[in-house]
């Protein structure tokens, strides 16, 4: 290349020559090339769109000597070869500077009473182009007389400092898609409003923060004052919440958590929701369980942590004694760390001495671990959140991500909003089903018959990817010849959707050049999930949809750390890594791992353990951070077992429905005391750092394990996130490159399977499928027992779900300010329904069910077709579980929670 | 500048947009369904009313309107005006309208969808009483070839049919190749070349391309536009046609300011007439050329001449400036190709077809070609709307096409509020193109003339333009929303509280407006401010610290 051409492809910053590179402008191109912003700006932010409103970013630029020098916004004019940008002259400097000025002639000049001093970007700014006076009359207009908004739980609006950037504005827009806050006006009267000029707390604000996050003064801010720089500590974690493993930046000072902000190179790129960023204020809440307590005489008493474990370890003893160690199983916690669980499961398998050990993945995503392992040969999600925008189309089935998983839900809002398809296949209509191209709106229950729809006419409207059939894949061709035979009119009689919406949708999802596939609970939680899972496996394969980025079957776990704890060895069946154990080489590699036996006989699954508790198979049971009777199905079932038991265990943080049930209370820790980590919904294993010292009286929940571990004569040391981690690097073979340093040293974590080298697998199935050849599975639609049985009598199908505010049984949301914003469960009614029952606006009505009843708060609306009713799970003032069933998925014995066949009543 | 709003808009419904329906959505229930129904928040509709002068409930309950534009308040003529109507509804009953277009006999107002002027004022009672016809305007063409104000080459229903036919019958390339040829350039400010930008949006690929009238360029003193939209229309409405047939577009729409009621009511029969002959809608004349084209009134708001606000108002987003690129022709109206162009570029079209490229070249100066429509307001003898070619001299245009003035006038603002105060004596020299008003530092603009009196200040003056810019400025550019207000403060405060303002500062605010504002009005008005400072220092001098 000569000298003329390489100077073409050149730009120069201040006469400094940088290789000109594809930045989209020259504010990017600068910033990455010096890699330090030098340029000030106001309105611009990395994760929302060039906008062009502030101006303080302007440079000036020259293309070539023979043209003028032009003065230019630099974070929305492209950059171009050749082109010579000057950053810093005294035009622009001065340029800056008068702008600044006119921003200060409107914005109140008490910089040190200002809740932000230290850490706003005006102040930054203002000081670095040197603004010392406002030369323009005092008399003029301005808006520093403006009331604060306090009307919301969580959001402050002070408009006064307001500088109009309109940075909420578009991250409401840009982030979260909720369309809340506006500017209203024109010119120099326009300010931010929300809705119709609603206040902030009556607005349809759904509290994600992205505003007060953006807001470069203190215009938006929130109640835990998340700007100001009063913090002394500042910790980098993984939230709690939900699957998709936000991380979280911890402001602590004295001990003490003060706010919480999301971290720009993160998974949820500076993103989280209200729960994540403002529903933490659970963790030293005066409910928390602060002493070990141990039931005499009927009551729940303090002791000794000593006391506690003596207790503990002679129950078993005897147990073990009179019955053998299987009468013992432990429920691990999906809530807590890789590490804890991996201990947990280490504890009953390699000290008590049995396989019973499961976890809460049975009851939401065990048929989506078993129907992909038998599919694709990995029971985990295929790609990753970070390829949302890559999919021409989504397709959603059983799954509300706006609600339960926000910053997912939010990306995919996006999406769709910028293009791409959406096939929604859900018996409510989400929010996310508004924005659907293809609602079906099916009956609960019917999701095999839809897809065996779906299959059908993708079939035979010859829209296989053949290729992909024949060399990836096994069992292709048997498949379609029985697909070719399905009755769809019969199938669209049963799932209530039209034959042309289906094939409409299905034909959509075959055409799309990348579809990417989502789905949640409303899957799994049927008689059929596994098959369910199945037949979704089967959908991506015929249309080639596997294996690449921007496609994929990917469950939303619901738990935090439910794929670490599947992962993790929490079930009876699968040890640490999936490895089955009732395969002698299996065993002995345990053994090995471990030094001690490995128990070989199988274990029990959680209704299993209830079953044996009263028919006396079960005597004790371990229940670490789960509160199996709120959610666990039919309550009158969990209870009369938990009953039977001679020990309950519970380990907990707060005075649960299950724990006021037990023998024996450990005090855990929430995930803000501790330190281990959390592997999200995309394989993605991420840090959890300790923000501050656990609550005095607790213990982490590892600790308590290692020191029952010693107890029961096991010699554990103490817990130690980052020994474990390496313990378990040497036994789980997907997890071998993982180390705690070099989680740390990466913002985005590392999805299993993690290689020696420490090279994670952003998309699994690439070239081969993990079983080798992907395989296709044929399965008819068979209606659940419990309609069969009950549909007579109980006309109604219940399903039940999550809204956005509250998490699970909410016994973390409902002690901070979210239950200012969601208040109760509800029965959601069809109008018609609503008006056959008359039941009104008001009213409660009372839900029956072949277990029980319970009553509640009635909203009639059209998101629920006639007969058709759905409800929430998180207040136990109304136990949801009493009316649900105990039909359960044939493979895995998740419970159906998702049909149950009611009636309505009109409560008096 | 929500690229999801834009979007959404126009998944929902690209024949009727959104704003369309925004106007007429009348209350809280209205409007939630309406963002409903686009999946939008009721934000987007409530802060889209929020935005555009006639949609505020203290203009929608006035009786009468009076225009507040530069030519009639240099003329003198409104208080007068504003005196007859409060006589006459009551003083909370008259609200303001800024140029209604009537700029050649002035005392301009509006009364229940109609304009008047002149000796109007006069027949209130007749003009309440109905059938009241306001007189019209002197209109003539010195041309030596008329493209615009023409009626026998191009201006009947036969013609409109007969060029169609032509249009379809031929190369769209070579077609294109013809409008190159004449160098038409855009007629709305920034002359660029409209063959160029048809070429360009025609490369695009994309099912669904947009055709966008701009007549919404709300310029005071200019009204060559009103005259195109109601005597010409169907020159107007053939260069739509063509454009979309070139581009490869089926939708185009009209947007054409409220203020012009009368140019929304002619181009809205025309394109009623068009349907019904089939010259619009599906296979028109028997091809697989299917367009359809529609009127969305403005709204008051002046920015909504700036092309990205006149796009994001038809999609029924606040009419915010957009920052560029992307261009129109690339994304616009709905994120999809759009050319956008103004009325007189349009207008020129279809005789341009007619006569052949070269009879446009051949007018002009070679780079500034065909001729130009140019408004004279009240203070020339004879006022009115002219056709010239261009590069005629504007001595010319002063003393011969109108006549010489009525009065002693110091300096003519051409081009609108943004173009430059030229002081008599100087305009002379100069010919009306491109060229010669920017090798001058000034502005053509839609060559509208208002003139300033010698018993005008100039300084007044300048406090009307800013406070012009001030209330229409956007409010997006930081140096626009709290620039013209803090000029106009400055000149307020000056003028009425004999406060002098600095200098210096005054030339810190121009220079921060005209270097850092986003768009042309902001970044504009700065031209005739330094103008009038340059070339009147001396009236300047008595409200100004050193």
């Amino acid at each position: 290349m000569n000298n003329m051409a390489n100077k073409q492809q050149s730009v120069f910053i201040d006469n400094i020559e940088f290789p000109f590179d594809n930045s989209t402008s020259i504010l990017a191109f600068t910033n990455k090339a010096l890699g330090e912003k030098i340029i000030p700006t106001l309105c611009d932010d990395d994760n929302l769109k060039p906008y062009g409103a502030c101006r303080v970013c302007s440079v000036e630029i020259q293309h070539n000597e023979n043209t003028p020098k032009r003065t230019v916004a630099s974070c929305h004019t492209p950059i171009s070869p050749g082109m010579k940008i000057f950053t810093n002259s005294d035009d622009i400097r001065s340029l800056r500077k008068n702008i600044v000025e006119l921003v200060l002639s409107d914005h109140p000049p008490d910089c040190l009473t200002c809740e932000v001093n230290g850490n706003c970007q005006l102040q930054d700014v203002a000081a670095s182009v040197g603004v010392r006076k406002i030369r323009y009359p005092k008399q003029g207009a301005n808006h520093i007389d403006r009331e604060k908004d306090l009307s919301h739980p969580y959001m402050r609006m002070d408009l006064s400092k307001c500088i109009n950037c309109s940075r909420c504005v578009r991250a409401c827009d840009e982030v979260q898609g909720q369309f809340t806050l506006t500017m209203t006006g024109r010119g120099f009267e326009s300010r931010i409003t929300t809705d119709n000029d609603m206040l902030f707390g009556d607005s349809s604000c759904v509290s994600c923060g992205a505003c007060a996050q953006t807001c470069p003064t203190s215009a938006i801010s929130d109640v835990f004052q998340s700007k100001s720089v009063e913090a002394d500590k500042h910790t980098r974690t993984t939230c709690s919440y939900c699957g998709v493993g936000c991380n979280l930046e911890v402001a602590v000072k004295n001990n003490e958590i003060l706010s919480i902000r999301a971290p720009q190179e993160s998974v949820n790129t500076g993103h989280t929701c209200l729960k994540g960023r403002y529903a933490f204020k659970f963790y030293n809440h005066r409910d928390r369980l602060t002493s070990p307590l141990i039931r005499k005489n009927g009551e729940l008493v303090p002791c000794s942590w000593d006391e506690a474990f003596g207790y503990i370890k002679n129950k078993f003893e005897s147990i073990k004694t009179t019955y053998g160690p299987d009468a013992i199983a432990g429920i691990s916690s999906a809530r807590c760390t890789n590490e804890e669980n991996f201990l947990f499961q280490k504890m009953i398998r390699q000290v008590v001495g049995t396989n019973n050990i499961d976890c809460c993945a049975r009851v939401c995503h065990s048929p989506t671990a078993w129907g992909m392992q038998q599919s694709f040969g990995t029971g985990a999600g295929t790609n990753s959140t970070m390829d949302i925008p890559l999919a021409d189309l989504i397709l959603i089935i059983g799954a509300n991500p706006i609600s339960a998983h926000p910053v997912t839900g939010a990306k995919i809002k996006q999406r769709v909003m910028s293009g791409a398809g959406l096939i929604v296949i859900d018996p409510i209509k989400t929010e996310i089903a508004k924005l659907a191209d293809y609602h079906l709106q099916l009956k609960p229950g019917t999701n095999v018959a839809i897809l065996n729809m779906m299959q059908y006419f993708i079939v035979t409207a010859g829209l296989i990817d053949n290729d992909f059939i024949t060399q990836r894949c096994e069992g292709g061709a048997e498949f379609i010849e029985k697909i070719k035979e399905l009755d769809v009119d019969a199938m669209s009689a049963i799932c209530g959707v039209s034959k042309e919406t289906v094939k409409a949708a299905a034909i959509a999802y075959a055409k799309a050049n990348n579809a990417m596939e989502f789905h949640g609970l409303g899957v799994t939680e049927h008689s059929q999930g596994s098959k369910t899972v199945m037949l979704i496996s089967n959908l991506a394969m015929m249309t080639g949809n596997v294996g690449r980025p921007g496609v994929g079957v990917n469950p939303l776990r619901g738990q935090n750390n439910v794929q670490g704890a599947a992962d993790m060895g929490c079930q009876p069946h699968h040890g640490p890594g999936y490895l089955w154990m009732n395969r002698k080489e299996i065993q002995q590699y345990y053994e090995g791992k471990f030094g001690v036996p490995t128990p070989t006989t199988d274990g029990k699954k959680i209704p299993e353990m209830f079953d044996g508790a009263i028919d006396g198979s079960v005597k004790a049971l371990w229940v670490f951070a789960e509160d199996v009777v709120q959610t666990d199905p039919n309550t009158h079932h969990v209870k009369k077992s938990l009953n039977a038991l001679d020990l309950l265990i519970v380990q907990e943080i707060f005075m649960t429905e299950t724990a006021k049930m037990a023998d024996v209370i450990l005090p855990g820790t929430t995930f803000l005391e501790k330190s281990g980590t959390f592997t999200n919904t995309e394989r993605r294993i991420q840090r959890v750092n300790a923000a501050v010292e656990p609550l005095e009286g607790c213990k982490t929940d590892g600790q308590i394990i290692a020191e029952m571990m010693r107890t029961l004569g096991f010699d554990q040391k103490d817990y130690d996130a980052a020994e474990i981690l390496k313990e378990i690097a040497d036994v789980v073979p997907f997890f071998e490159g993982v180390t705690w340093e070099n989680l740390g040293l990466n913002p985005m974590g590392l999805q299993w399977p993690v290689n020696k080298k420490g090279e994670d697998t952003q998309i699994l199935h690439i070239g081969e499928f993990k079983r080798g050849k992907g395989k296709f599975h044929y399965y008819d639609w068979k209606e659940s027992e419990e309609l069969s049985q009950h549909k007579e009598k109980y006309p109604f199908i219940l399903t039940t779900g999550r809204e956005l505010q509250h998490y699970n049984c909410a016994t973390m949301t409902r002690r901070t300010s979210n239950v200012d914003i969601l208040t109760k469960d509800v029965i959601m009614l069809n109008p018609k329904d609503a008006q056959d029952k008359g039941i009104n606006k008001g009213d409660r009505a009372t839900l029956k069910s072949d277990r029980g009843e319970i009553t509640l708060d009635v909203q009639i609306t059209k998101r629920v077709k006639q007969g058709v009713v759905r409800t929430t799970f998180h207040f136990p003032e109304v136990l949801i579980n009493e009316v649900t069933s105990a039909v359960t998925d044939e493979e895995t014995q998740c419970p159906e929670y998702k049909v149950v066949a009611v009636d309505v009543l009109r409560a008096s | 500048m929500s690229r999801n709003i834009s979007l959404l808009s126009g998944k929902k419904d690209d024949k009727d947009p959104l704003f369309n329906k925004i106007i007429k959505s009348s209350d809280d229930t209205s409007d939630s369904q309406l963002a409903e129904q686009y999946n939008l928040g009721v934000s987007t509709i409530h802060s889209t009313k929020s935005f555009y002068d006639f949609l505020q409930d203290n203009f929608k309950n006035k009786k009468a309107y009076l225009c507040t534009g530069s030519a009639c308040m240099c003329r003198g003529t409104q208080q007068d005006v504003a005196d007859k109507l409060q006589a006459k509804f009551g003083k909370d009953s008259v609200g303001e309208m800024i140029c209604l277009g009537r700029c050649y006999e002035n005392s301009a107002f509006h009364i229940n969808g109609k304009n008047y002027s002149g000796n109007d004022i006069n027949n209130l009672d007749a003009i309440i009483t109905g059938g009241y016809q306001s007189k019209s305007y002197e209109m003539q063409s010195y041309s030596k070839t008329s493209f615009l104000v023409e009626d026998k080459v191009f201006s009947s229903y036969a013609d409109f049919k007969n060029l169609l036919e032509h249009i379809l019958a031929n190369d769209k390339q070579e077609l294109i190749n013809t409008l190159k040829e004449s160098n038409l350039r855009g007629r709305g400010g920034a002359g660029f070349p409209t063959g160029v930008k048809w070429e360009f949006c025609k490369a695009q690929e994309s099912q669904t391309k947009y055709v966008v009238c701009n007549a919404d360029e709300g310029d005071p003193g200019a009204f060559s536009d009103r005259y195109l939209l109601e005597e010409q229309t169907l020159k107007v409405l053939f260069g739509m046609l063509a454009c979309a047939y070139l581009i490869g577009s089926k939708q185009g729409f009209l947007y054409i300011r409220g203020e012009y009621p009368e140019s929304i009511e002619t181009t809205n029969q025309c394109l009623h007439k068009l349907r019904e002959l089939g010259f619009l809608g599906k296979n028109i004349l028997d091809s697989d050329f299917e367009f359809d084209m529609s009127v969305v009134e403005g709204q008051g708001a002046y920015i909504c001449g700036e092309e990205t606000a006149l796009i994001s108002s038809i999609e029924g987003r606040r009419a915010e400036v957009d920052v560029r690129p992307p261009f129109p022709t690339v994304e616009g109206l709905f994120k999809k190709p759009t050319v956008i162009n103004n009325v007189e570029s349009l207008a020129a079209v279809p005789i341009i077809f007619k006569l052949g490229g070269k009879s446009f070249a051949n007018i002009g100066n070679g780079k500034s070609t065909g001729t130009k429509l140019i408004s004279l307001d009240g203070y020339f003898n004879k006022p009115g709307l002219y056709e010239v070619d261009m590069s005629t001299p504007v001595s010319y245009i002063i003393d011969k096409i109108g006549g010489g003035f009525k009065e002693n006038i110091k300096a003519i603002q051409v081009g609108g509020p943004l173009g430059g105060c030229v002081p008599v004596n100087i305009l002379r020299d100069l010919t009306l193109d491109f060229e010669s008003f920017d090798k001058g530092g000034f502005l053509l603009g839609h060559a509208s003339f208002v003139c300033i009196p010698e018993s005008f200040s100039v300084v007044k003056y300048a406090k009307h333009l800013f406070e012009f810019t001030a209330h229409e400025s956007c409010g997006k550019c930081f140096p626009c929303r709290l620039g013209a207000t803090r000029g106009k403060e400055m000149l307020k405060y000056a003028i009425e509280d004999n406060k002098k303002f600095s200098h210096e500062l005054m030339k810190d605010l121009l220079t921060t407006m005209e270097e850092g504002s986003l768009c042309a009005l902001g970044g504009g008005l700065p031209l005739p401010i330094k103008n009038l400072m340059q070339y009147f220092p001396k009236e300047f001098k008595i409200y100004m610290n050193e």
